[in-house]
């Protein structure tokens, strides 16, 4: 008797509410999400000067270019969940999707296959479907030259990475970063600190004044937000370079440089290419050639005949020249490719190796 | 209370006996709305809007009622195996330890067995269980045992279980083909449960849980066994006397609440997000945890409780996208509500006896 | 590196990760003493770091953070005070519910400050002194946080043994009866103490955000107020012993970093749960020496046994 009273009445006061409400909902909707037909969603917050600004920072560019009108979602967690997040947008009447996360990828080609008539963009992913397209970029050649700022102007040899996870993106920034360390000098030792973790500042702070204790002088990252490390570094009088976004602000003396996304140019041609209909679905990829990564401003540690060389170095690679070309030499002595070789496409988005001279793991 | 209002409440509670029931219900209700308006209204928002929202989002659809009841499934399982403990007495929080250690076992047994189209299903669901039973059976022992506190021991595993599978996932049980991202392989389809609204996500673990719900009610209501979970709770050193083991039973709830929470672990991985990821359990156990405190430990009640909270946490990104407010509004609504609930049923209990 | 600036190197890292949890250790000792268990410091941690980082950074002082990550714990431990001692709530349901609204109401409030630089404390220019092989690496450790959580130790072991205000609050949790017989009011002692305990582990999490890592993300004290309610066993209701109960996860937390930068293989996960691992250990082992020598508080051991 009591559990049908107790259920009744809750029921019966969620009717009230329900009916109350229903009839002022017409009013929240006027000029809100009606008018926009673009939606971003990010895993995190899109402050965290790193992955998730960088991706805000280009849907900004979009809307001021474009004059159009966009709306996000921050936080949203990369499983099932982002489901909903998306059947809400479109029922809000979006018409393109960003899905700027790679977990969100099974479950955005789950949507898209029952909503035909919205178009997906997907960052980072290699699985497509009518209305479902990916995009991004390699930002190996940036983390090179941001490398070759580390390797110049360290004084200890000794440069520090802390990353989250071990997956192929991350090694493959670790080993352009080093192998760009290594090219201004050889001797370099890079130590690789893993948090288990794409944003925990506690973990990243710690890891940091961990490494500086050992006589790292540098430290960069591949972490969600570079925030963290950047201060923690310019806290113990150490230099950083950054990742994903210019945190500069949060480093002033030791900040040198950094490998930065820049999205914008890419996200433009794609609405472009939707709004006069010639859009396709493909693997849309490009590199510091097209513009969609950059180099992030020089700090004051920076020496300006290092600057050149930097410059020389990145011309070379806007003109073409192979970034992972032979001889590369794993951890273990394993040569992976041979003195002129170069590593196919799939090698190198399966990339599972560190090259020598960085210490640490790869699980 | 006045002595006047005390006498009158008492006469009405004897009169109908679900009187003292529907005033809990009805006062605390009251309660958790004026304290939630008061907080949309300190942010300058119409409450009555907010709620609007919320209910329109979780109830108002069909595809908002079917998400409401995918996230119930997970919610009702982890408040039973946390009320069933609670019937001995044992506070565990550790719901979404055992929930993870359940999806790890289960997910070890589609990567062994996975191939076999009639023995992977029932493997796994064993796995799942002995996974979570296990994950329950520790801090059962420590405190049958040794007195440990089980409360602080459940939280602690939680946090490992966690890293457990976590260390599986960016691993040894990482897909290769899938670029390195933190996952397994996606699970076969015969390892998922048949769903229940074909295009969503419901799956008939919905049933599961019901039935595992008004199961373990007969039981514990009917049964010698339930008694004597009675008996050992409010009079340890008689239960023991007439012979019912402490230490028995202590490992009896702690496993099946464990295997429950572990069922739970392996549904979701499997039917509704199809491979084992990091970060799954969500809230799961801390609001399974609520769910059973509010609703006394009586599992029927757990029912409509675990559906309403089903509504409130998949309504959190109704808000974001009509109110602009954060996911984190549906913790912040959680809590009110708890402390609502604790704070009427805490005035209830005092008023009652002056 | 010579073993002993080795050993030096981890107790001092050690130290900077304990400190917030030293501070969070104290306050719960203190609220345990008086008979009432508080599983919302964690919550009350993450207001304090919230209110901290967030006031740092409107104001640009690092002191009126830590002073409003005090206020913002005492605030949200008023929460648990009343559920308990004026509704009469189960003290360990009113705890969980005081985490999940700490953890709900600062990731709400605190988005608009992720990703807000704040300055931090100054770092004094110690000049020729910081380069010295010993005392250099003592002299970067010492941020005010750290001090501050040192002369905390200090002042609250002092308070509970040697202070009459301390007496009556001992005299509140070995038995509530006796001690009101006496003339002390346990309600109004226990209040005091939660709001202690609030007090204390705010500025814990606000020594967090403000000083040790200066940032805010939401969730961020990653469980340790939980943590810390189980060393307040370990630590058998002493607050002498808080210091080492504390050093004791935060070199283990440190050294699972260090063994990573030392190139030391074992996945990193796996390393991660060492911490809670220890904590647990030491907690059994603990629970078994305080059953057989003493030390909880008496009318606290009932609500232990009998959680109902």
């Amino acid at each position: 008797m009591i559990r049908r009273i107790l259920s009744m009445s809750i029921a019966l006061a969620a009717a009230t509410i329900l009916l109350a409400g229903c009839g002022k909902k017409e009013e929240s909707k006027a000029g809100g999400a009606d008018s926009a037909k673009v939606g971003f969603i990010y895993v995190g917050p899109r402050t965290d000067y790193g992955y998730n600004y960088a991706m805000d920072q280009g849907r900004l560019q979009l809307e001021k270019d474009l004059g159009i009108k966009t709306v996000y979602f921050e936080n949203i967690p990369e499983n099932a969940e982002v489901e909903r997040v998306m059947e809400r947008m479109i029922g809000d009447g979006i018409k393109i999707i960003f899905a700027t996360s790679y977990g969100y990828l099974d479950p955005a080609l789950e949507v898209a296959a029952k909503h035909p008539d919205v178009i997906f963009m997907h960052g980072g992913g290699f699985k497509l479907a009518p209305n479902l397209g990916t995009f991004f970029a390699d930002i190996d050649e940036v983390e090179y030259l941001s490398g070759m700022a580390a390797g110049a102007c360290t004084k200890s040899g000794k440069l520090g990475f802390i990353a989250a996870h071990p997956i192929p993106q991350t090694l493959r920034n670790i080993n352009a970063f080093t192998r760009g360390a290594q090219s201004m000098n050889p001797k370099v030792t890079m130590n690789v600190v893993w948090t288990g973790s794409w944003s925990d500042p506690t973990k990243e702070a710690e890891a940091a004044n961990t490494l500086a204790d050992q006589g790292i002088d540098v430290l960069t990252m591949h972490v969600d937000g570079p925030i963290t490390i950047a201060q923690t570094a310019e806290k113990r009088g150490i230099m950083v370079c950054g990742y994903h976004a210019d945190a500069s602000q949060f480093a002033p003396k030791g900040w040198l440089t950094g490998a930065a996304w820049n999205w914008a140019p890419l996200m433009e041609k794609i609405v472009k290419s939707i709004q006069d209909s010639t859009w396709k679905s493909a693997n849309l990829r490009g590199n510091i050639r097209d513009g969609y990564v950059k180099l992030a401003s020089y700090g004051p540690a920076v020496p300006d005949p290092v600057k050149t060389k930097i410059d020389s170095v990145e011309k070379a690679f806007v003109g073409g020249a192979p970034l992972w070309i032979g001889p590369i030499v794993a951890q273990d002595g394993s040569v992976k490719a041979k003195a002129g070789d170069t590593l196919t496409r799939a090698q190198i988005e399966s990339m599972d190796f560190l090259v020598k001279g960085v210490i640490g793991s790869v699980k | 209370m006045t002595p006047s209002l005390a006498v009158r409440r008492k006469a009405l509670a004897v009169r109908y006996p679900w009187f003292e029931g529907t005033l809990f219900a009805v006062s605390a209700t009251l309660v958790f709305f004026v304290s939630s308006l008061i907080f949309f209204a300190l942010l300058g928002r119409s409450p009555f809007l907010l709620f609007g929202e919320l209910l329109s989002g979780s109830l108002g659809s069909s595809y908002g009622l079917t998400e409401t009841l995918v996230k119930t499934i997970p919610i009702l399982l982890c408040a039973l195996a946390t009320a069933l403990p609670a019937r001995l007495g044992l506070l565990t929080v550790g719901a979404s330890g055992q929930f993870y250690m359940g999806a790890w076992c289960g997910t070890a047994m589609v990567l062994l067995f996975g191939h076999s189209h009639w023995a992977a299903m029932p493997l796994m669901f064993l796995g799942a269980f002995a996974g979570g039973a296990i994950w329950g059976l520790v801090p059962g022992f420590l405190r049958a045992k040794l007195e440990v506190n089980e409360t602080l021991v459940t939280l602690l595993l939680n946090y490992v279980a966690s890293l457990l599978v976590d260390w599986v996932v960016y691993g040894s049980w990482r897909d290769t083909s899938n670029l390195g991202w933190p996952a397994t392989i996606s699970f076969p389809q015969w390892v998922k449960l048949p769903l229940l609204i074909n295009g969503s996500h419901l799956h008939s673990g919905l049933i599961l849980a019901l039935l595992i719900a008004v199961a373990l009610h007969v039981v514990l209501s009917r049964s010698r066994w339930g008694l004597s979970l009675r008996i050992l709770k409010s009079n340890l050193k008689l239960g023991e006397g007439v012979g019912f083991s402490w230490t028995g039973n202590v490992a009896l709830v702690m496993g099946i609440g464990g295997a429950i929470a572990g069922l739970s672990g392996i549904l979701e991985t499997s039917c509704i997000h199809g491979r084992l990821e990091s970060g799954i359990a969500l809230n799961f156990g801390l609001t399974g945890f609520l769910v059973a405190w509010m609703a006394g430990q009586h599992m029927i009640r757990i029912i409509p409780l675990a559906f309403v909270m089903g509504a409130l946490l998949s309504s959190g990104d109704a808000l974001q996208l009509y109110a602009q407010l954060p996911e984190a509004t549906a913790v912040v609504l959680q809590s009110i509500l708890f402390c609502s609930v604790l704070a009427t049923g805490g005035f209830l209990r005092r008023g009652r006896s002056p | 590196m010579t073993f002993i600036e080795l050993l030096l190197g981890i107790l001092l890292s050690g130290l900077r990760s304990a400190t917030p949890l030293l501070q969070v250790l104290l306050g719960e000792t203190i609220t345990e003493r008086a008979g009432v268990v508080n599983l919302g410091v964690e919550g009350q941690m993450l207001s304090g770091a919230c209110a901290g980082f967030a006031v740092a950074a409107v104001t640009g002082n690092p002191w009126a953070g830590l002073f409003a990550g005090i206020v913002a714990g005492m605030l949200l431990s008023s929460v648990h005070a009343f559920l308990v001692l004026v509704a009469g709530a189960n003290m360990f349901a009113s705890g969980v519910a005081v985490w999940l609204l700490g953890g709900g109401l600062s990731a709400f409030f605190g988005i608009p400050f992720v990703g807000r630089r704040i300055d931090g404390f100054a770092s004094p220019d110690f000049g020729g002194a910081a380069k010295l092989p010993l005392v250099g690496p003592i002299l970067r450790v010492a941020t005010p946080s750290v001090l501050i959580a040192l002369a905390t130790w200090v002042l609250c072991s002092l308070f509970l043994y040697r202070t009459r205000a301390g007496l009556r609050l001992r005299a509140v949790g070995e038995s509530a009866e006796s001690a009101s017989t006496l003339g002390i009011s346990p309600t109004k002692v226990r209040w005091a103490a939660i709001l202690a305990g609030g007090a204390l582990s705010g500025l814990g999490g606000a020594s967090l955000s403000v000083d040790l890592v200066r940032n805010w993300v939401e969730w961020m004290t990653a469980g340790r107020g939980l943590v810390a309610v189980g060393l307040v066993i370990v630590a058998r209701w002493n607050p002498w012993y808080a210091l080492p109960a504390a050093l004791l996860f935060g070199v283990v937390e440190s050294l699972t970093l260090r063994l990573q930068a030392l190139g030391v293989t074992i996945s990193p996960y796996l390393l991660s749960t060492l911490p809670y691992l220890v904590c647990l250990g030491v907690l059994v082992w603990g629970s078994a020496r305080a059953r057989s020598k003493g030390g909880m508080p008496r009318d606290l051991a009932q609500v232990f046994s009998k959680t109902e």
